[in-house]
């Protein structure tokens, strides 16, 4: 296999298969914003404005550096607003404005 | 787990309280650019009318009644109820509509039984699907790389690691769900237990086991921080 043909052959959740260390059974306790966006993705699967499925797709998307570095929660929250984006139900321009405007509100 | 860097602390409002407060905002956590994302996402879509505040609040209450404990009362219902068990494997969302516990997104649930001859167990090797309804969130290793590269390839050797040894005539069927089938296991009853009642059964069956990375024990006391 050429070095480049499986990451075209096996995107990066595709992981099924292959060679891997020990399971970490270690388990951290979730923080409060990730239950909250648990719950957020939740009710938007629940309206089909970004299903699971979209979703899964949404994280594979982002490509294996950036899956590769954040943590589950992040890659949720990041694929849906990239969803929420194809679909035009929101815009880039709301969502820096918004996040500026929390971040502002937070300080 | 790792957080973003902190916010630079250079502002100048008048603080009422001795220093330092490391990076800890007014809803007391660290500061993450990702939390102010899904705030900033949610806010925006109850502004647009699309979700309320309140259905979050709700969703929230309902991640937290989800627990094994429902799981295990499916379990125990199958157990000592034959016709229970007929419609859970035929059909595992009906099934369990019957205890009041609902699917949701189209996700169906499938329920395999082990028997003296099959033991299976669940994985998703492409993300964490998981019967969210009837087992909660899902542990950290199932959601890690290490149980969803490894089990699909070397079962046996992942279910050591949780201290599961089968015996080699016993066939391992590795189910691979995905955002519309979901699956749990219908463990094997231990012998032993002729005499417990639904609600002790129930005690007994643990979320690993549902899984199926474990199986249940008899005994009580062979559980690791079990309370009665």
């Amino acid at each position: 296999m050429s070095s480049t043909e499986s990451l075209i052959t096996h995107l990066p959740n595709d992981i099924g298969g292959r060679d891997a260390d020990a399971i970490n059974m270690e388990e951290h306790p979730m923080l409060p914003w990730e239950k909250r966006c648990h719950a957020l993705l939740d009710v938007l699967a629940t309206h089909q404005i970004v299903n699971t499925e979209e979703k899964r797709r949404g994280v594979e998307g982002l490509g294996s550096e950036i899956i590769g570095k954040l943590t589950y929660y992040e890659r949720w929250i990041v694929s849906a607003v990239n969803v929420l984006l194809e679909k035009r139900i929101l815009t880039p321009d709301q969502i820096a404005n918004k996040t500026k405007e929390i971040a502002e509100r937070k300080l | 787990m790792t957080l973003p860097a902190q916010p630079s602390h250079d502002h100048d409002h008048d603080h009422d309280h001795d220093h330092p407060h490391p990076g800890v905002a007014k809803d007391e956590e660290p500061y993450s650019y990702y939390a102010n994302l899904e705030l900033a996402v949610r806010e925006l879509l109850i502004e647009a009318g699309l979700i309320t505040a309140d259905e979050h609040r709700r969703q929230i209450e309902i991640l937290d009644s989800r627990s094994p404990l429902l799981g295990a009362k499916v379990v125990a219902r199958a157990w000592t109820d034959p016709d229970f068990k007929e419609r859970l494997l035929k059909d595992g969302s009906a099934a369990s509509e019957e205890m009041g516990i609902t699917m949701y997104d189209g996700a169906h649930l499938i329920v395999h039984e082990n028997t003296d001859k099959v033991h299976n167990m669940v994985v998703c090797t492409l993300c964490s699907c998981y019967p969210r309804p009837v087992l909660g969130l899902p542990p950290d290793w199932y959601k890690n790389k290490q149980y969803r590269a490894r089990a699909v390839k070397e079962p046996r050797a992942v279910l050591k690691e949780f201290g599961t040894v089968l015996p080699d005539e016993v066939g391992i069927h590795v189910h691979d769900s995905n955002a519309n089938m979901r699956y749990l296991i219908l463990p094997l009853r231990p012998a032993g237990t002729e005499e417990m009642t639904e609600q002790e059964l129930a005690d007994l069956v643990t979320r690993d086991s549902m899984i199926g990375v474990t199986v249940v024990k008899s005994s009580l006391a062979q559980r690791n921080g079990s309370h009665v």
